[in-house]
């Protein structure tokens, strides 16, 4: 009785150690896990504010005047040129402002690829 | 042992030592189940806590928080940067170090490289500080042992000399110096903090009033001014009346807080908030405001202005003299400096002094940023201090201040302190202080709209945007006398008159006449063209919806029709 008692006791102890150690284990592989994204996060938001800056400093204000000035045929905007919602059906032109080629919709890509 | 077996079967009397071993077994079985108890607290009870703690305890102090305008647009911001060493010690191939490295990065003099790489005896040089992520991970990628980097962070501005007496620097250790950034590490040290998110280690930027757009409209404009009129200096404030909050501020000549050292020159400084400075005419206005606000005078008053006057040894005299008798807006708009006089002297120098420490400008106005003077005033107040001073001679103001003033006699009567980060409407009217009666408040936009239809500041009409202002244009104190070569423009402006929503101060520093302005140098011929070129930028920047009258209806057809001739 007692010796079958003790191979119970014996059996239970190897399969909890058996079970303690994989579940360690897959803790450790998890906490690894963690760690790895933990890591990339902070690398991403590293990345992020790298390319904050760049983006802030790419579109500056004075940057992109100069561009606007040397590329496009554009003026500054005087307040006789803003028309409340209401009135807006009645200004629309007749004829479109930009010609639009066969080729291409869109203006503002020519310009683009002008530029290139 | 089987004497302590045999205790239990007949009631002899105990052996010694039994109490001993029962003692020591409870102590020991406590103490397992303390432990036991603690162990499962810590990892069970307290487990997420604790783990907190322990990392927190790790990771390196509060980040630096970015700086954003109020539209989110980076001002400023901390990024890694790697700086390159190399431990000539543990390199193996010299050459063929050298040339690898010159080739990953182009800007790395191959002779110089060399000779560091052969000193004796050293076991570390730096190869180049504050790379590029990419620089960084060639050098990685050669894999030369002996060569390596470390993570240093560094603040940069995207933006450059925008907004940079508004933003401020900081020192080599990222130790704020100027501006916002002296504010993030001053008393801000709990605006930071409250800024951070608790559970991680990141932190939300901080929100500047400044519209990065506005801000360039104005500082453009300003520079192209400066340069026109060669004038020495120029600066500029948009300032948001209703909430306090300072959209832009310009001062010029500015600096660049990207430069490596910072030694800036004394011209370079903030001169709208360090700097006091006479702003004249300008002035009159306020004295307008006491005059109407003390009931001494309304809009019908009359004020004799033929003769100059003389107040003991002192003449005070017209710049526009008329020789006639002015009502009240009639001396707004021509600026008469003896009406103005007359108006001061009927409310007393003792109400004057209440009125100006009504208004605070007998204290310093302090904002966020660290750079903010005290203003200068008559040491002994007497009558020709009270005349003189209601034209603006003989007490100098922050030009911040006397925006700040001017705003709240138009807000209705009040007066928010100004602010350069964000603040919310509802926190601006708490902070809100009436300083005059709405009633007075009210003449005052009309003798400003007044001024720019027909009077001194009809440069600044841009047509749309009911644009009211207050031409300055003070002599220069140099060597303790008024000098008349030597002016100090400025104009003071609020948009739409008829709800008035923002202020724009323009000054100029000793602006030449050009042939465009036929020779003369008043506030009325390059400040007030100056502020009206901004006001038509940022107007719409800022949301302001135009409104004609019939009358800028006409005028805008006189001008299409002189454009088409001219065209």
């Amino acid at each position: 009785m007692h010796k079958l008692f003790n191979a119970c006791l014996v059996i239970a102890v190897l399969v909890s150690g058996f079970f303690l150690y994989s579940l360690e284990h897959s803790t450790r592989g998890l906490e690894r896990q963690i760690a790895k994204l933990k890591d990339g996060i902070v690398d991403e938001r590293e990345q992020i504010k790298v390319l904050g800056a760049e983006w802030s400093s790419l579109t500056r204000p004075d940057r992109l005047q100069k561009l606007a000035q040397d590329n496009l045929k554009l003026k500054t905007v005087t307040a006789s040129q803003f028309v409340s919602e209401g009135e807006l059906a009645a200004k629309v032109p007749q004829a479109p402002v930009f010609a639009v080629d066969e080729k291409s919709k869109d203006p503002i890509a020519d310009i683009l690829k002008e530029m290139q | 042992m089987s004497e302590v077996l045999q205790g239990k079967h007949d009631d002899q009397p105990r052996l010694a030592g039994q109490n001993r071993i029962r003692l020591v077994a409870i102590c020991f079985s406590l103490a397992f189940f303390a432990i036991a108890v603690q162990l499962g607290n810590l990892t069970i009870i307290r487990g997420v806590d604790v783990a907190e703690d322990a990392l927190a305890q790790h990771q390196p102090r509060m980040p630096r928080p970015d700086i954003v305008d109020r539209n989110g647009v980076v001002i400023a911001t901390d990024i890694a940067v790697a700086s390159l060493y190399a431990d000539p010690r543990k390199i193996i191939d010299i050459d063929d170090a050298v040339e690898s490295l010159t080739a990953v990065i182009p800007d790395l003099d191959a002779k110089t490289l060399r000779t560091k790489l052969t000193q004796p005896g050293r076991a570390f040089v730096w190869l180049k500080r504050q790379v590029s992520p990419e620089e960084r991970d060639a050098v990685y990628n050669l894999g030369i042992p002996g060569v390596g980097y470390v993570n240093e962070r560094k603040r940069v501005y995207p933006l450059g000399r925008l907004a940079a007496h508004t933003v401020g620097y900081v020192d080599v250790d990222s130790k704020g110096i100027a501006g916002i950034e002296k504010y993030l590490d001053d008393q801000g040290a709990i605006y930071t903090a409250s800024l951070s998110e608790p559970s991680s280690q990141t932190v939300t930027p901080a929100t500047l009033s400044t519209d990065t757009r506005v801000q360039f409209a104005l500082t453009d404009e300003v520079s192209k001014a400066v340069e026109k009129y060669r004038a020495k200096a120029g600066g500029g404030i948009v300032l948001d009346i209703t909430t306090g909050e300072i959209v832009a501020l310009c001062s010029l000549p500015d600096f660049n807080p990207n430069q490596e050292d910072k030694n800036f020159a004394k011209q370079q400084a903030n001169m709208m908030t360090s700097g006091v400075f006479e702003l004249g005419s300008v002035i009159k206005t306020v004295t307008f405001a006491m005059a109407f606000d003390y009931g001494v005078t309304d809009l019908n008053g009359k004020y004799d202005v033929r003769f100059p006057l003389v107040i003991g040894n002192a003449r005070i005299n017209d710049y526009h003299a008329q020789r006639r008798v002015l009502t009240v807006p009639e001396i707004f708009i021509n600026s008469s400096n003896i009406g103005s006089a007359k108006m001061a002297l009927d409310v007393g120098m003792e109400g004057h002094q209440e009125f100006l420490r009504r208004v605070g400008f007998f204290d310093r106005l302090t904002t966020e940023i660290p750079e903010s003077a005290k203003p200068l005033l008559p040491k002994h107040w007497s009558k020709l201090a009270t005349a003189t001073a209601a034209f603006g001679h003989g007490f100098a103001v922050q030009p911040l201040q006397g925006i700040s003033v001017i705003g709240g006699l138009i807000n209705n009567g009040l007066m928010t302190q100004p602010t350069f980060l964000q603040r919310d409407v509802a926190e601006a009217d708490v902070l809100a202080k009436r300083i005059v009666k709405p009633e007075t408040s009210e003449k005052i936009r009309y003798l400003f709209r007044l001024n720019v239809v027909e009077g001194t500041a009809s440069k600044a009409d841009v047509i749309g945007y009911r644009v009211g202002g207050k031409t300055g244009t003070a002599e220069k104190v140099v060597h303790g006398r008024y000098a008349h070569d030597k002016l100090l423009n400025s104009f003071i402006g609020a948009f739409p008159m008829d709800n008035p929503r923002y202020a724009i101060i323009v000054m100029l520093d000793e602006p030449k006449a050009t042939p465009e302005t036929f020779g003369f140098a008043t506030s009325g011929w390059n400040a007030v063209p100056t502020a009206g070129r901004i006001i038509e930028r940022i107007a719409p920047l800022l949301g302001v919806v135009p409104k004609f009258t019939p009358q800028d209806i006409e005028k805008l057809a006189k001008l299409a029709k002189t454009a088409a001739k001219d065209g």
